[in-house]
């Protein structure tokens, strides 16, 4: 047994008129014994305590304050004391512990019924609680009903109302109902004790039908079938629907990834080439991501300015040579993307090739300058620059090369100038050119068009003058190199077709809108080359490219010449490559 | 839309607790004067709207600061209007003339313009105080004084003599509230919430008891 001091328990107001305390005598020791126990109070502006007046009305262990004793806002205090000490302490006023009394007189009317005598409509009267001066607004009161069916457990609420009336709808005839209620002064928190229970069945009054038992529930099932399906033939509407704007509204576009300032029609429509285009001023452009030609890639396209087209070649940028990345346009370059005019247009560094071409000595000194690495990789080795122009056999090309070239030189001797000495590869290259040795493994650019599309040269055979060093019959067409040199093939052809190619020079010297650079050159002598490998035809197309088969570094690189199916005879495969125009009948 | 939906909500909050002002007199009119019915409908309403306001304020104050204080233990304290004897039972609310009354109301509703004031000042001061205990506060202040516009009004009507002006008791207890010991200080302020929830409890009911008395003859 836990043990239990007195304590008072409550103290409560029924109507703001009086108020009893009641407390609980405890287990602690035998207070069965009456009178041990007091109540003291002491209001707040007095100073003694004194003693309940009346121990008996509200009952065993309570303490009943009349209306004289009852001072409504005025702060009280209580203690449950016995003789030598205090047990509990309560203070309060009254207005904090009113607690209304029960309604009484519950009674119910019928409203109405429904159609089909299911459902009945109620209404229930009833009357405050007597103690509670109402009427000259003394205390004002407010009641919540609660209701329920008989064999229910649960009470349904209805929210509090000062009106001593209630309606009470939709109950089922059938069934019998419980009602109670309860009230509350109006702004306090706490509600009374429950009314007597009142019992309302429809019978009674002869309204409750027998046969009314059957529950038309709310069809949820048949409510969410049609639903769902109202909705799947809605969504497969708008789906199907021809409207852009409600099939917006209801299924939004999902965003696609967008490049600034490119609109994504072109990609759809395939005009890679004008993407491209737009495309190339920016760092990051690779053509390989919209070219169908990956050879595109190693280009220089020089759009704008023909002088810029002197570049270093990619020849030796493929062939590693270190020396030529300070170079300021490709060499900076690492990726090989073709970019375009967005290329500073650097002074061109190979305009130093032609210049330096009309001097021979200067070519051969710079080929001296060449390293093994580069001798070898251009067929230094066997040529040599000056006896090449010498010993051209037909003087008259290589003359009429020569006069080509000091007018292309004057053409370049500005930049000549500034970029002399920064550029012994080039010279080298250049020379190398002349000597016929160096060949490019790739075309010649010739136009851009303003689609965009790369226009490939058939070559350039200004320079087959000076590839006609030595009778074809001295060729040797070693295979130790990993290309052919293109110059040995040509020196064959190159008497017999600078004919051809002569009028070609001119408008090479002057109308190409590829570059003149020392690929230029070369891709004119492996033009040349390529158009001497082949029999001489007047409808010679000029090799402007080979694939590559195999980089074979530093040696070389293997063209992949053999590989191709040969349309016609034109291809000499021993020269290991193939000209622009063979690859792209090759090739569609 | 959304205007529309905030509109009616706060007009039902409103009205749910009585204090939606319907005008019966029409704009622009010039000897339209309302009922004393009306009129003590609305006070009534409004006295009901503030000690709803006031109680709600007690205990969320009660609830957030002055657990574990022991402030109920020194709650039996005087509150400054109790220098004015207002009716302490029904049987003298019963007796005591209705002008005398709203004399009575009117010197409460002046001595709490005072407080209200401060204590909306000083309750922000409080630290961490909720957002519902200022607007309370604020909102207190404001209906008090459209309480005694209105009982003005009253007693102009029902009283045709000079309305007395004299029934008033100053309000000294702001350095209380401004004390630097927080607990002080929170006591300070429980003791004036108290005290204004008990006011205004008084003043809702004489006014619900003169509205029966003087509107429906003792018989609401």
């Amino acid at each position: 047994d836990v043990l239990q001091w007195p304590q008072i328990s409550k103290c409560r107001s029924p109507e703001m008129e009086t108020f009893s305390c009641f407390w609980t005598a405890g287990n602690f020791y035998n207070l069965t014994v009456p009178r041990i126990l007091q109540l003291l109070y002491k209001k707040s502006n007095e100073e003694d305590w004194k003693e309940c007046p009346d121990y008996i009305t509200s009952g065993q262990n309570s303490c009943y304050f009349n209306a004289s004793y009852t001072s409504v806002w005025t702060p009280y205090c209580v203690q449950l004391a016995s003789k030598n000490e205090v047990y509990d302490k309560k203070c309060f006023s009254v207005d904090e512990i009113v607690l209304p009394d029960p309604p009484v007189h519950l009674n119910w009317t019928l409203l109405n019924t429904s159609q089909t005598g299911i459902h009945g409509d109620i209404q229930v009267r009833w009357d405050p609680p007597p103690t509670a001066d109402v009427r000259k607004g003394w205390i004002t009161l407010e009641y919540e009903l609660q209701y329920k069916e008989v064999n229910e457990t649960k009470w349904k609420e209805l929210k509090p109302r000062l009106s001593t009336m209630a309606p009470l709808y939709s109950l089922k005839t059938a069934r019998d109902y419980e009602i109670r209620i309860r009230s509350r002064q109006r702004t306090s928190e706490k509600f009374g004790e429950f009314s007597e229970i009142l019992y309302v069945s429809f019978s009674q009054i002869g309204i409750g039908c027998d046969h009314c038992t059957e529950e038309v529930e709310f069809p949820w099932f048949l409510v969410v079938v049609f639903g769902v399906c109202g909705l799947a033939v809605t969504v497969i509407s708008i789906m199907l629907s021809k409207q852009p704007r409600l099939k917006m509204l209801i299924f939004p576009p999902v965003p696609v990834p967008k490049i600034k300032g490119i609109d994504p029609d072109l990609l759809k429509k395939g005009k890679l080439d004008e993407v491209n285009s737009i495309l190339a001023c920016h760092d990051n452009y690779k053509t390989q991501l919209y070219s169908d030609d990956l050879w595109v890639e190693f280009i220089e396209l020089d759009i704008e300015d023909p002088d810029e087209k002197n570049r270093a070649s990619d020849t030796d940028k493929l062939l590693g040579e270190d020396h030529l990345k300070s170079q300021s346009c490709l060499g900076g370059k690492d990726d090989d993307s073709g970019r375009a005019s967005c290329c500073e247009p650097d002074i061109p560094e190979t305009d130093f090739s032609a210049s330096d071409t009309c001097d021979a000595t200067s070519d051969s000194d710079q080929f001296k300058k060449a390293t093994e690495k580069e001798e070898d990789l251009l067929c230094l080795d066997r040529q040599d620059n000056d006896e090449s122009l010498p010993s051209l056999v037909n003087t008259d090309p290589l003359h009429r090369h020569r006069n080509i070239q000091p007018e292309n030189s004057h053409l370049w001797a500005p930049f000549g100038d500034s970029t002399e000495s920064p550029r012994p590869s080039v010279h080298i290259q250049i020379s190398n050119q002349n000597s016929l040795t160096s060949t490019d493994f790739y075309a010649q650019v010739s136009d851009i068009t303003p689609a965009g599309r790369v226009v490939l040269s058939p070559g350039q055979k200004s320079k087959l003058g000076r590839a006609q060093r030595e009778s074809c019959t001295e060729q040797n067409f070693t295979m130790d190199n990993t290309y052919f040199c293109e110059a040995d093939v040509k020196k064959c052809i190159a008497v017999t077709s600078h004919e051809e190619n002569e009028p070609r020079i001119q408008e090479q010297g002057y109308n190409e809108d590829g570059y003149f650079t020392t690929e230029s050159l070369t891709t004119t002598v492996a033009n040349l080359g390529t158009s001497t490998a082949a029999p001489p035809s007047s409808e010679m197309p000029v090799a402007d490219y080979t694939s590559i088969h195999i980089v074979q570094s530093p040696q070389g690189l293997v063209l992949n010449a053999t590989a191709l199916p040969v349309p016609d005879k034109e291809f000499n495969v021993s020269c290991g490559y193939v000209s622009t125009d063979q690859l792209n009948k090759i090739m569609p | 839309g959304l205007l529309m939906v905030a509109f009616l909500v706060s007009h039902m909050l409103l009205t749910k607790e009585g204090v939606t002002s319907l005008p019966i007199c029409p704009k622009g009119s010039v000897n339209c004067q309302l009922s004393l019915e009306e009129l003590f409908d609305r006070a009534v309403k409004l006295s009901h709207y503030i000690h709803f306001l006031s109680s709600e304020m007690f205990n969320e104050f009660d609830e957030r600061y002055a657990q574990g204080r022991g402030f109920i233990a020194k709650a039996v304290n005087s509150c400054h209007t109790a220098s004015l004897t207002t009716p302490e039972d029904k049987e003298q609310a019963q007796q005591i003339h209705h002008e005398d009354l709203l004399n009575l109301i009117l010197g409460v509703l002046r001595s709490w313009n005072d407080p209200l004031i401060h204590l909306v000042s000083e309750v922000q001061r409080i630290k961490e105080a909720p957002e519902t205990i200022l607007w309370k506060a604020v909102e207190i202040e404001e209906q008090n004084k459209r309480l005694l516009e209105g009982m003005e009004k009253i007693v102009g009507r029902i009283h045709s003599g000079e309305v007395e002006n004299d029934i008033y008791t100053p309000w000294e207890g702001l350095p209380s509230l401004q004390l630097a010991d927080e607990d002080s200080r929170l006591f300070a302020f429980y003791n004036l919430l108290h005290c204004l929830r008990r006011d205004s409890h008084k003043i809702d009911n004489y006014l619900k008891v003169l509205k029966c008395r003087l509107i429906h003859d003792n018989n609401c």
